[in-house]
């Protein structure tokens, strides 16, 4: 028998508070990216749905920083951003130069089924490349407002 | 259609594994949603039938998760497993006279690593007093999960606890210098001095109970 649990220690974070996490760009390390996600997402207030589709999105956009990217020397700095109505998550890929010549039909593919992904899991999400640096980032809004 | 983009059915079940459904099932799911998005698909609208496939897919592979109450299996499957996770604990410190690793947790339990820390993180979100509400009074969870010595770990209270330490029992003295001075945790004073782990959890929390008590009579207001 378990007692019913009391749900302690949740909506700790708030409107404006801002988490960043920074791991070298390993796939093995995504694992990372989807705890703190979760972690955050319990403390924003949004529920074991909405939370699983955040560990999952959070994934695909790792992913997606990393492909098309030599990631062996670089790092993935992932930026929680706790607004009034979202929570929006970045994730940047440093130091990795992109990889040179044309991406191949495989990574397009994988790059588009993580697009797709995010797109029936987020509201909003988007990537771009600039100074060599690749940033996908999406936006999730909550239900009711944010704590 | 329908054959091409089995394997994207596929890849799509597969993302929702880890949730305590088996990948047949997801795959079945998942492949249903996929004939669904044939006969719904409109190809006079100009979007990508992958595209469209895709959120019809994870739409049911949600909806199939939501239908079968997984949110509080979900909680309560965390629950368990957190449960598992001192009994393993337990079992593991005697086998292997030291505290068990993640990895070896995750073994034991059958668990992937990542659940084991959420798992954790999750179990400080309930208060200890359900759960050794639930258990034996002379064998609390808490007291086998208990490598934490809540609320005295402080560089505070432990300049605090100096002073004091003569008040106690010479074996006591000696178990919290060996956790507080010395830094060893429960399970390597329990080999050290050839008791459970457990036991040592419970020595620590009287002694410290006291210390407090001790301290909140001598501190000023």
């Amino acid at each position: 028998m378990i007692g019913e649990p009391e749900a302690v220690g949740t909506e700790t974070l708030g409107d404006g508070d801002r988490v960043v996490l920074t791991f070298p760009a390993r796939g093995d390390l995504v694992v990372l990216a989807r705890l703190v996600a979760s972690a955050i997402s319990a403390r924003v207030g949004f529920d074991i749905e909405e939370l699983e589709d955040l560990r999952l999105a959070v994934g695909e956009l790792c992913l997606l920083a990393l492909q098309g990217s030599d990631a062996r020397h670089g790092d993935l700095q992932l930026e929680f951003t706790i607004s009034g109505e979202a929570l929006d998550i970045s994730c940047t890929l440093g130091g990795a130069a992109p990889q040179s010549g044309s991406r191949d039909e495989d990574r397009n593919a994988a790059d588009e089924l993580s697009e797709q992904i995010l797109y029936a899991l987020v509201d909003e999400h988007g990537r771009e490349q600039e100074d060599g640096s690749v940033r996908a980032w999406l936006r999730k809004r909550r239900k009711g407002p944010l704590a | 259609m329908i054959t091409e983009n089995l394997g994207l059915a596929h890849q799509l079940a597969r993302r929702f594994l880890h949730r305590g459904e088996p990948l047949d099932d997801l795959v079945q799911v998942a492949s249903v949603a996929l004939v669904k998005s044939v006969d719904r698909f409109d190809e006079s609208r100009g979007v990508d039938f992958a595209a469209f496939a895709t959120r019809t897919i994870i739409g049911e592979l949600k909806r199939h998760f939501r239908d079968k109450g997984w949110a509080v299996r979900a909680s309560r499957r965390v629950q368990e497993l957190y449960l598992e996770l001192g009994h393993a604990t337990s079992t593991l410190v005697q086998q292997l006279g030291r505290s068990p690793t993640v990895a070896e947790l995750a073994q034991a339990t059958g668990s992937s690593e990542e659940a084991v820390l959420e798992a954790i993180e999750a179990g400080q979100g309930y208060r200890a007093a359900s759960i050794d509400a639930a258990e034996n009074e002379d064998d609390p969870l808490s007291a086998r999960m208990g490598e934490r010595d809540a609320h005295f770990d402080s560089v505070e209270d432990r300049a605090l606890l100096a002073p004091v330490l003569d008040m106690l029992p010479p074996r006591e003295r000696s178990i919290l210098r060996m956790r507080f001075v010395q830094g060893l945790t429960q399970s390597e004073i329990a080999v050290t001095i050839g008791v459970s782990q457990m036991h040592v959890s419970r020595l620590l929390a009287a002694s410290l109970e006291q210390l407090r008590q001790h301290i909140g009579q001598e501190s000023p207001e």
